[in-house]
């Protein structure tokens, strides 16, 4: 145990913290070293929204937003006051919805996110691997070979295409699915089960497209790697010893194989972050992705380094679970 | 009643309903013609009174007007809002006010008079609501905030005819409910606030607002799509716009226009500048932005609102007969029928919907324009000491001649058509361009860090004539030299003393001296002379209103103030907008 804490774990939380460290210190220096402003980006903001501000005004406005964006005194002092704030889980408030705070908003957005993104995300893995491997395994079976027909052509077709196709069919030409939103316009949010259905039927859509495009790269990723371990030794070997085809498939083919295949959900889990933009443009979702657009679109600057660290520690942290969950899965780490 | 917000997650004032349900201000300037006039006095009960150098402003409220919590509105709120926002950094006016006024004075419970450290004869424009204002801040409420600038306000006191009776957490929704108490607000002596409740909502990008309306679920859409509004217009005949056809669009009094850094060498040069004006062809421009449903201007204000009464039809003779030196020759560069290339243009493809009436063109898609005329813009191009070599113009020297432009990206696509054309137009033209599309081109233009870009720097009331509202800052001693940031709306870097003479006149004479719109139509001659930017249409939004359940709606037969939702103006839409009988 002494040898797993000082040469797998310690190293490891090294890594993570380092990642996070790095990771917020680009996220700080990168906007200063942007040729755009933010103090000057939010008063144009302003001003082209309709207000016609004096000069006095203007000059004025430069002063308190400096003084409110923490962008007064030298890039030394504002990087420990950010780690200061950072550290107590402050983010600052967003600029665009100012006082409200980022995290508040990120906190709201957030669930959405994930409660779409997570188990979509799954249930395509699960279903892409498992079909991968099958296909791997019976490649004369029929139904698997139209599976893989389909996961090869919806795959490399972009997913904004597979949801505005699935939008207009489902939602308007055979509405039986809303076109909009997470819960229909006039609801709260509530952990009531009438809501929760309401909260299903909406997000079947969206979740169906994520499902449909996400499969065909796991189903494919899975069949290449096991296309391979059918012909090992040892997988021929229990075929000789004559054991049952599923527990040939489940424990000696899909678990030499599903390394990678779990490398890469962590990867995926921990850009949920920032991989919804399109999806939840598309379906009005009023998650993370639609919380960033607005932000860039508003130069908020504090909710884009809000969410940017968000999605730093999402990845890093996923990351370093799996690193954990490693030796589980695999007896060679664990032999090492 | 139903109407597009923004969406946002707590989403700003001007699209869930506050500026326009909630808050009010001591007066308004309709951008079209208003219910009573142009002019609205709302919690003032006269116009500002000023003394004779301008440098006292006298304010008489309103008796009579209560917040919703039950609490009268007085010269209290007035003076402490003023008194809050000169004293406190970080608050919008706090330097507009802080820099302006000495001090204040409340003479009496309805009275607050402005003592002003100069001679100031439009201070009230800081109270005038076009689109939006300063609006009054309850004292009672604010006075007992420790923190005024982080205070969230929620559930704010209203001053406006609805209270917020719900809404959700995530800016989806919006929902507001008329007063029971709706006549002790200012606009009851303007007619019955006949809508019981109003929602502003998200409802998602142009397609789902155009399918939410087929369906008869959002009343108002606050902007579509062209190619969505030609299809409301085959598709639901319920639906109306400003005009009752093409081009069906509100004429915002803003401006998008062709903006130059007139500090750039070549573009420091006027033949320069019109030379890249008659290289563009208006007709396309306009088909590949708006369909061809743009309301176009030649000069430098929007041809909307009232301006086509104060401005485009007076100088219409004037420019008929403008000629600039072209080679050594006199040259008419208007060309009166542009707008009905325009009309001919569009029909094409939209058929019967287009108007064929001559005036009815003139009102709806604006009047003339400048000649697309590639030869005379060659011979200014060589006038200006510019070389032609391989097809690309240079400088005078030799060196690259390059004008990028820079447009506004996906957050606008309709700008970004005109802008891509324009560049097409230009590239023809043997000028190296490119087209520039940038999430957020306001810093970089307010930084002088640009050639041209297709945006506007130009606002105006759109139902009043003076133009000192954006004029202001274009004098030259706001002027900041490229790379550093301006101070106002004068982004082109644009310095003329003839305009600064045009501007200190302006300052001199009241707000509604007939003077002023003589000195507005100076300035856009000389605009026009010099065109420092080159004025293309109106900004265009596609409101779109359906009467299935409501009646009333402010149209160009009945322009009683702007329809377009995130604008303060909407309030007056409430008194006008009656429930159909069933």
């Amino acid at each position: 145990m002494r040898r797993f804490v000082l040469r797998y774990l310690i190293p490891r939380i090294t890594q993570y913290l380092t990642i996070i460290f790095v990771g917020v210190t680009v996220t700080f220096v990168i906007p200063r070293l942007s040729p755009t402003d933010p103090v000057e980006a939010q008063i144009s903001t302003i001003t082209a929204r309709g207000s016609t501000l004096d000069p006095q005004s203007i000059e004025s406005m430069r002063v308190a937003l400096t003084e409110l964006y923490g962008l007064s005194g030298s890039p030394v002092e504002q990087y420990f006051a950010f780690w200061g704030r950072l550290l107590r889980g402050d983010l600052g408030p967003s600029l665009s919805n100012f006082p409200t705070p980022v995290s508040e908003l990120i906190g709201q957005a957030l669930p959405y996110t994930l409660g779409l993104l997570v188990p979509a995300l799954i249930i395509s893995w699960t279903m892409g691997n498992l079909l991968g491997a099958m296909s791997s395994y019976y490649p004369k079976n029929r139904p698997l070979n139209a599976i893989e027909v389909l996961g090869q052509v919806v795959r490399p077709i972009p997913y904004y295409i597979v949801a505005l196709v699935l939008l207009v069919v489902f939602g308007y030409f055979v509405p039986i699915f809303p076109f909009s939103g997470a819960y229909p316009i006039g609801t709260h949010p509530n952990w009531s089960i009438e809501f929760i259905l309401t909260y299903i039927y909406h997000a079947v859509l969206p979740a169906a497209t994520l499902v449909l495009v996400g499969f065909g790269g796991w189903f494919v990723g899975m069949k290449s790697l096991t296309s391979n371990i059918i012909s090992e030794d040892y997988v021929e070997f229990a075929e000789t010893a004559g054991l049952k085809k599923n527990k040939i498939l489940f424990s000696y083919i899909i678990r030499t194989a599903l390394l990678p295949q779990l490398t890469g959900l962590a990867m995926t889990l921990g850009t949920v972050f920032s991989g919804a933009l399109i999806m939840e443009v598309v379906f009005g979702y009023p998650g993370l992705g639609s919380l960033t657009i607005r932000a860039i679109y508003s130069n908020d600057y504090s909710m884009i380094m809000g969410i940017t660290i968000y999605s730093i520690i999402g990845v890093a942290t996923a990351v370093f679970l799996m690193d954990l969950l490693y030796p589980l899965f695999d007896p060679r780490v664990r032999y090492q | 009643m139903t109407s597009t917000a923004g969406g946002a997650a707590t989403a700003a004032f001007w699209i869930c309903g506050l500026q326009q349900l909630a808050l009010d201000a001591l007066w308004y300037i309709d951008p079209d013609a208003g219910i009573d006039g142009v002019w609205d006095n709302a919690l003032a009960s006269e116009p500002p009174i000023y003394n004779d150098d301008f440098t006292q402003m006298t304010v008489k409220l309103r008796e009579g007007i209560y917040w919703s919590d039950g609490v009268e509105f007085t010269a209290d709120d007035l003076y402490y809002t003023v008194d809050l926002l000169k004293n406190t950094p970080g608050m919008s006016n706090h330097g507009l006010f802080d820099g302006s006024i000495d001090h204040l004075e409340q003479p009496d419970r309805n009275t607050v008079v402005f003592y002003l450290k100069a001679p100031n004869s439009r201070f009230h424009a800081a109270f005038t609501v076009r689109w939006g204002a300063q609006y009054i801040m309850p004292k009672h409420i604010f006075e007992q905030v420790e923190d005024p600038v982080a205070f969230k306000y929620n559930p704010p006191v209203s001053l406006g005819a609805y209270t917020l009776r719900d809404f959700d957490p995530n800016g989806k929704w919006y929902l507001w409910e008329r007063r029971e108490d709706w006549q002790r607000t200012s606009v009851a002596r303007l007619g019955e606030v006949s809508v019981k409740y109003v929602m502003y909502i998200d409802p998602g990008p142009s397609d789902k607002r155009v399918i939410a309306q087929i369906a008869h679920e959002l009343d108002v859409i606050h902007d579509i799509t062209p190619e969505g509004r030609i299809t409301l217009a085959r598709e639901s005949p319920s639906s109306v716009g400003w005009f009752p056809s093409f081009p069906w669009a509100h004429p915002d009094p803003t401006l998008p226009a062709i903006i130059y850094n007139n500090e750039r060498p070549g573009l420091d040069k006027k033949e320069v500048r019109w030379a890249l004006t008659l290289a563009i062809d208006i007709a396309q421009v306009a088909l590949a932005s708006y369909k061809g449903a743009a309301t176009i201007s030649a000069i430098h204000v929007p041809p909307t609102g009232m301006y086509p009464q104060y401005y485009h039809e007076p100088l219409e003779p004037w420019l008929n007969d403008f000629t600039i030196q072209v080679g050594g020759q006199d040259y008419k560069p208007y060309d009166p029928t542009a707008a009905q290339r325009i009309a001919d243009l569009a029909r094409e493809s939209l058929g019967d919907l287009v108007p064929t009436d001559p005036d009815t063109i003139k009102q709806y898609i604006g009047a003339g324009w400048w000649k697309y005329d590639l030869d005379a813009a060659e011979q200014l191009m060589l006038d200006a000491g510019m070389q032609k070599i391989d097809g690309k113009w240079a400088l005078p020297d030799g060196s690259p001649f390059s004008v990028p432009l820079m447009s506004l990206g996906e957050s606008n696509p309709t700008m970004n058509r005109a802008a891509a054309m324009v560049v097409e137009n230009w590239a023809a033209f043997g000028i190296d361009t490119t087209l520039d599309a940038q999430a957020n081109l306001w810093p970089i233009m307010d930084a002088g860090e640009y050639a041209a870009a297709l945006a506007w720097t130009i606002e105006t009331w759109g139902g009043h004539p003076d133009l000192f509202f954006f004029l202001n800052s274009w004098h030259s001693r706001f002027y900041v030299p490229s790379g550093q940031p301006d101070m106002g709306s004068n982004s082109m870097r644009w310095q003329n003393a003839d305009l600064d003479r045009i501007i200190d006149t302006m300052q001199r004479i009241s707000f509604d001296d007939p003077q002023g719109i003589e000195l507005g139509q100076e300035y856009c001659k000389l605009a026009v002379q010099e065109m420092p930017i080159t004025p293309l249409m109106a900004y265009n939004v596609f409101t779109t209103m359906d009467t299935t359940y409501f009646t009333g709606y402010p149209s160009i037969d009945d322009p009683y103030t702007n329809p377009v939702p995130n604008w303060g103006n909407t309030k007056y839409m409430f008194v006008k907008v009656k429930p159909r009988e069933a």
